[in-house]
């Protein structure tokens, strides 16, 4: 997509539609956004500080890339059971400039009081605030936990879903089923694609107390990696080569070719009095490349007035990773060339396990203030100590041997409008 | 000396109370259907679509008071959960109405609307179902 064009798109309805809320009877336009206006900055040189699937991130000089975003949604009633809704987002992702993406394009029919059918591209219910992980004034904190929310990077589901919402008594259930595709640009000019998707959420709800349980799976395939399809092409041709089947069978498994790759997760919400609290927790699989993980976060806050004081913990780790079946030694009477050869390929596969977006383990610790300056803004302050384990992390642009912790301070202003 | 101080402090904080008009939820005459409170809370954090709310004037005192007594939030916090439902597209907040008298127009034109007024504006073209 053009993203001169859609961006030209998006202030469209800013200047037709401001009229256009009182028209009585017919369809009418309503526009609203949000944003985030942000200071992001670490204390080292040695590896930049970055959302999942950015780029460039920071270093000790302070930047507005990473957290600042911009989104703008118009939606419009067309009657009593049909409304059709627009959103498009500015922000720094896959690229290093700030790109407009179509983030919400969907038709919705309201079939009754409790069930409602929506076509076109919605959200996708990954994670228990994946909707809308990037309206910081919807927040407590000032981004997501990278730990948890850089394991899918999919955004978006093109396809049809339903939503019912139900009451039992004092719980109120809210079910979702959706069912298409996703694209994403991935950093590297990747592109990821998720076939065959199929996305189930269910939130419940009783007073302070919410939980969630959430399933998605399909079918990815990931193209344009030169270095990855470089190398699975070197153990197809050693494999080859040598009449080593094991080679090509592992680039087979290593592919992400069309493989199924699942992620079930878990969270609790608590807004108690002056207490808040949520949590997740999340397994990862997926039939390639892409270790198989773990991650999870705890949150925790009070208020004090417009003052929310928070705390979170969040941890990702692998929980296991493609076999590394390159053999160690060579048949007797192989070439000479051939062990260096071995021994080249299985280092390729051990760096696979830290290539690419959200690959990576490390645990972050966050405190943070948030300030509800004005009905529609908040102003927050966050500083994170991020600690990478068994190697970068998930820090980008790295120096040679990066592996020590480091801190990040941002200040952010969200808002709504 | 001292039931006049007693006096005096009385006086004073009575007089440091704004006036407070006091809050009713209201609905169509025609809707016989008994309503909690809870529901209510749910149908204005968009958590129910049994009925459809109008809002008072986005930082208006009756809205702010409304929603304390009513879903125990404040602005900041129903705003922050409204925009969880809208920017994902799921529901859309209450039409806003610039005084009791749109709201009470709208009430009694819709027979399944909720609103809410001061108790002073209360007439028989709506019908009280909470005093919070």
């Amino acid at each position: 997509m053009n993203k001169r064009i859609l961006a030209a798109l998006l202030a469209l309805p800013l200047a037709t539609s401001a009229h256009a809320q009182d028209t009585g009877a017919g369809p009418t336009v309503k526009v609203s956004g949000f944003g985030t206006g942000a200071l992001t900055m670490s204390n080292t040189d040695d590896a930049e500080f970055a959302r999942a699937n950015q780029t460039r991130g920071v270093k000790k000089d302070a930047r507005t890339g990473v957290d600042s975003n911009l989104g703008l949604q118009a939606d419009m009633v067309i009657n009593s059971w049909l409304s059709l809704t627009g959103q498009g987002l500015v922000r720094k992702d896959a690229q290093d400039d700030y790109g407009a993406e179509a983030t919400l394009a969907f038709a919705k029919a309201r079939i009754n009081d409790e069930l409602s059918i929506r076509a076109g591209r919605m959200g996708v219910p990954v994670f228990m605030i994946s909707e809308y992980r990037n309206v910081g004034y919807a927040n407590t904190f000032v981004r997501p936990p990278q730990e948890m929310y850089s394991q899918v990077p999919f955004n978006n589901i093109d396809g049809i879903d339903a939503v019912w919402q139900n009451a039992f008594g004092d719980v109120s259930l809210m079910s979702q089923l959706a069912v298409g595709r996703s694209k994403a640009d991935i950093a590297g000019n990747l592109e990821a694609e998720m076939k065959s998707l199929v996305a189930l959420n269910l939130v419940a709800e009783y007073g302070p107390f919410t939980a969630r349980f959430g399933r998605a799976q399909g079918k990815l395939t990931i193209t344009g990696s030169a270095p990855v399809d470089g190398f699975l092409a070197s153990l197809r041709t050693a494999g080859a080569g040598y009449r080593m089947p094991v080679l090509s069978a592992l680039a087979g498994e290593l592919a992400a070719d069309s493989k199924t790759s699942s992620f079930t997760s878990v969270g609790l919400g608590l807004d108690w009095n002056n207490v808040i609290g949520q949590a997740e927790y999340a397994k990862r699989k997926s039939d390639s490349y892409l270790n198989d993980t773990t991650s999870w976060y705890v949150m925790g806050g009070y208020r004090i007035g417009k003052f929310l004081p928070y705390y979170v913990h969040a941890n990702l780790s692998i929980d296991s990773s493609v076999t590394n079946t390159v053999p160690a030694a060579c048949p007797a009477g192989f070439p000479a060339a051939c062990r260096p050869t071995l021994a080249a390929l299985s280092g390729g596969v051990v760096q696979l396990r830290s290539a690419g977006t959200g690959q990576g383990e490390q645990s972050t610790d966050t405190i943070g203030l948030r300030w509800d300056i004005y009905s529609k803004a908040a102003l927050k302050f966050q500083v994170d100590r991020i600690k990478p384990k068994n190697g970068k992390g998930l820090f980008v642009n790295v120096t040679p041997g990066f592996s020590h912790a480091v801190t990040v301070g941002t200040v952010a202003v969200d808002f709504v409008f | 000396m001292k039931p006049f101080i007693r006096m005096a402090v009385a006086t004073l904080a009575l007089a440091a109370l704004p006036a407070l008009a006091e809050v009713v939820v209201v609905v169509n005459p025609a809707n016989s259907e008994a309503v909690s409170k809870d529901q209510i809370a749910n149908v204005y954090l968009g958590k129910s679509t049994a009925l459809t709310p109008v809002d008072q004037a986005d930082g208006s005192a009756i809205r702010g008071e409304f929603y304390k007594k009513v879903a125990d939030k404040d602005a900041s916090q129903a705003k922050a959960l409204w925009s969880k439902l809208v920017f994902t597209g799921k529901a859309t907040p209450p039409k806003e109405l610039g005084s009791s008298a749109d709201v009470k127009k709208a009430v009694a034109a819709n027979p399944k609307a909720i609103g809410y007024i001061e108790k002073s504006a209360v007439d028989a073209t709506v019908k009280v179902v909470l005093t919070p």
